[in-house]
């Protein structure tokens, strides 16, 4: 069965009982008036109220048809008690048994309309109910008035019902039209957010002025720090205007000039932008020395980690080495690319860099990692730094997979 | 272009601190559906509208009787709390269709006014027959009439007013009582249903247009969530390409206004902290982002699972799941926490995805059998809606258990090995 469908009918169950167990309370009120009914059916009809309200206290949670025979079979023996035990009802009472008929039990109307057997049982019910009331009551209200009023009862709740389960589709088909809505959403934004996240090179280079700007830019000139600001920027807007713009080595010559520094290139070629990468550092003041292979092709995930750690690497060194030279050795065999990150600067402790360099742990080491690589650190006070990195190379099929 | 710190930590998934980041998707999710609560309930407003319609007819009708009789001690008071009712009525009509979304409190303070001065003069015109409760028809009529606002003010104010319609007729009538041997059952009898007849209909119109919204909500949660059932095998979930275009904007705005000079160079310890935690932020989402799956957004984002079901699924296997396969999973997982028999919050689900056991079970080619172990507190195995061992069966093959009385479903579950691919 439809969800909804579903909602629909706990919808309708509650309503019922919040109407029958309303209309229940104002009938018991006229009932229990002094006088209303006879001694004897009062205290025989009071259990059967209890019945009533527990069963139709049910009938707002449970689907079962047992609650619904049992609030009308409670229901049609207190209209039989009063009006057969002891004395006749008084006026109160017949309006207490009227509540009861016409409107308490009516409430039933609201949960059988669903499908036609149940419709078919709220025909019998309404019949049974009503015959008893009228032949029952004749001589207290003239029985067409009491028919007009017993049906009106009746119809309403049904009507209710009806009403309802027709607002139900339409609502279905607007929600349902707000899903694919949201669906086509989802995807854009999924795209949305895997364009900016494929801008990885942009991003290194953006955390990586950042990270400069972190420590107040201490140790850059503020003009190269405004210049890189400013490329950087460039770059954003451009992200953010729909292209995915590529750092280029250049950037900081071209950027302004009529003829676009940005390249929208996506190819894990390691030289041009190991390029990249050097010319942000020489604008910081760090002379970055390359050795070794001059094009290594990655996959681009490994690609991106890899510069990433480099680039992380490199502004340690920039912070913290004292030096303003740093040397890149890349060399690669048939499973591995590696880069071996050499200053001759201050060193450090190994065993400080747990706390001081937990960044660097957790966003390089593990992303290097994630793409089966590793890095390792050596320095001792005094000696200088070697960190060596490493990421598989991956064949051409993996490169293809990991665009 | 000047650089303002950003109002609120943006990362909207952080690893051990998820439980927060999946309250803030709930409540934003929550605030962007809340004012789509009032789908279709326009067209219950009609419904009530037409209610109220006839049911001043029917008052009317029998005002006209008791005016023929010759009754009213006071014939134009009546006549006028029936003028001033059929306009307030009339009036509150036109402007709930022609609004259509929420009245204006000066307008629902206007329509109890009038509802207030019907209410009075009917009163009046019969005070001296000392039987209000069978001669009122206005004042009974203008409880019926708050149906006309229920769809277009909160549910508590028609609460609240019908509320104090009914407590103010039965006081009216306990000032206005008969000489003492007239009270008896005879004549309290029909003040009761007189103050029944005021109160109920509002009553009733809030509890049908309460559960109507609701049923509205759980639904247009249960569609937007299904929306998961076609993402990728790794999703970042709808809020995540925002926080990190948000991000991206803060990082650029900040960035121009330093190549632009607006910011002092070096930087202020204040700016710099916000450069430290940019990047930090901006790292995290770059990094953690693409680990989640479906379900995970699937969970997060619904108000309705994420406060029920908790997922394990360590190596994210739930990505694997096909669309049907996810389809049945998330159906079976809504059933579980949807179908609130008793209203409760000792309700729980957890969905552990994984981990994969190698060799156990012979499978066909290029396929793995991810397990997937559901288990619950509170929910009855005999309880629960039969539906769900068709969505489970759309999953995989699975058992049944009954496990500290409360159900446990293991599922094997066949999915493409990934490494085929």
């Amino acid at each position: 069965m439809d969800l909804i469908t579903k909602e629909r009918d706990r919808l309708l169950q509650r309503t019922a009982r919040v109407y029958g167990l309303s209309f229940t309370l104002v009938a018991l009120l006229c009932f229990v008036l002094p006088g209303a009914v006879s001694g004897a059916a009062l205290i025989i009809s009071l259990p059967l109220f209890v019945v009533l309200g527990v069963a139709q206290f049910r009938i707002g949670i449970s689907r079962s048809p047992v609650w619904l025979a049992l609030s009308l079979g409670a229901g049609l023996a207190i209209v039989v008690v009063t009006c057969t035990v002891g004395d006749r009802p008084s006026q109160a009472g017949f309006t207490a048994v009227l509540e009861l008929a016409a409107a308490s039990l009516a409430a039933s109307g609201l949960v059988l309309t669903s499908n036609a057997p149940r419709i078919a049982a709220l025909v019998i019910v309404f019949l049974v109910v009503g015959t008893t009331l009228l032949l029952l009551t004749s001589d207290l209200q003239a029985p067409l008035r009491t028919a007009g009023i017993y049906v009106l009862g009746w119809v309403l709740p049904t009507l209710i019902a009806i009403w309802i389960s027709a607002g139900v589709p339409q609502v279905a088909k607007r929600i349902a039209s707000i899903g694919r809505a949201h669906r086509a959403e989802r995807q854009a934004s999924e795209l949305e957010a895997q364009r900016r996240q494929g801008a990885r090179l942009l991003h290194d280079t953006v955390l990586a002025t950042l990270t400069l700007l972190a420590h107040s830019g201490v140790g850059v000139t503020p003009e190269a720090l405004r210049q890189q600001a400013g490329d950087d920027a460039k770059l954003l807007r451009q992200l953010r205007l729909g292209t995915t713009p590529t750092p280029n080595g250049t950037a900081g010559a071209t950027v302004g000039t009529a003829t676009s520094p940005i390249q929208v290139i996506d190819e894990p070629v390691l030289g041009t932008t190991l390029e990249s990468v050097k010319q942000r550092f020489g604008r910081m003041g760090l002379q970055v020395s390359w050795h070794g292979t001059g094009q290594v092709l990655l996959p681009s995930d490994h690609l991106d980690a890899f510069l990433l750690a480099l680039a992380e690497c490199l502004e340690n060194v920039r912070r913290h080495s004292g030096v303003t030279e740093a040397h890149v050795t890349i060399t690669e065999d048939n499973k591995m690319v590696r880069a071996m990150v050499t200053d001759a600067g201050v060193g450090f402790d190994i065993s400080d860099i747990d706390d001081a360099k937990l960044g660097f742990t957790e966003s390089v080491v593990a992303r290097l990692r994630d793409v089966g690589g590793n890095a390792r650190l050596f320095s001792a006070p005094g000696s200088g730094t070697t960190v060596v990195l490493e990421v598989p190379r991956g064949d051409a099929s993996t490169a293809e997979a990991g665009q | 272009m000047t650089f303002s710190a950003p109002e609120e930590n943006t990362l909207g998934v952080v690893v051990n601190n998820a439980r927060r980041a999946v309250g803030k998707t709930a409540r934003r999710l929550g605030r962007a559906s809340a004012h789509r609560a009032s789908l279709g309930t326009a067209f219950l407003g009609l419904g009530a509208a037409i209610l109220v319609g006839l049911r001043c007819v029917y008052g009317v009708s029998w005002f006209i009787g008791v005016w023929g009789r010759g009754a009213y001690p006071q014939p134009l008071a009546a006549l006028s709390a029936w003028i001033v009712l059929g306009a307030v009525v009339v009036g509150a009509i036109v402007t709930s269709r022609v609004i259509g979304d929420r009245l204006p409190d000066w307008m629902f303070g206007l329509f109890l006014t009038g509802l207030l001065v019907a209410v009075a003069l009917d009163v009046i015109a019969v005070w001296e027959l000392h039987d209000i409760g069978r001669n009122a028809t206005a004042a009974l009529a203008a409880g019926m009439a708050l149906l006309v606002v229920v769809t277009v003010r909160g549910s508590s104010e028609i609460l609240i007013a019908a509320g104090v319609l009914g407590a103010g007729l039965a006081v009216v009538i306990f000032l206005d009582t008969p000489p003492t041997e007239q009270i008896t059952g005879e004549w309290i009898a029909p003040q009761i249903t007189a103050v029944a007849a005021a109160v109920l209909p509002a009553v009733i119109g809030v509890a049908i247009v309460e559960g109507f919204r609701r049923m509205v909500q759980v639904e247009l949660d249960r569609v937007l969530v299904q929306s998961t059932v076609s993402a990728p095998r790794y999703a970042v979930g709808m809020l995540a390409s925002e926080e990190l275009a948000r991000l991206d904007l803060a990082a650029e705005e900040l960035l121009e206004s330093i190549a632009s000079k607006k910011t002092a160079l070096p930087l202020a310890p204040k700016m710099a902290s916000v450069a430290a935690s940019l990047a930090t932020e901006l790292r995290l989402h770059l990094i953690e982002g693409r680990r989640e799956t479906w379900l995970y957004h699937a969970v997060s984002e619904s108000e309705m699972l994420g406060k029920a079901v908790t997922l394990v699924d360590k190596s994210s296997l739930a990505g694997l799941l096909d669309p049907i396969q996810r389809d049945g999973l998330l159906a079976a997982a809504w059933l579980l926490v949807g179908d609130t028999i008793t209203s409760n919050a000792s309700r729980t689900v957890t969905v552990q995805v994984g981990p994969v056991a190698p060799g156990e079970t012979p499978v066909p080619e290029h396929k793995i059998l991810i397990p997937i172990t559901i288990t619950t507190t509170g929910v009855a195995r005999n309880r629960v809606d039969p539906s769900i061992w068709d969505a489970l069966g759309r999953v995989g093959h699975y058992s049944d258990h009954t496990q500290d009385s409360s159900l446990r479903v293991d599922i094997e579950c066949l999915v493409d090995n990934p490494a085929d691919l």
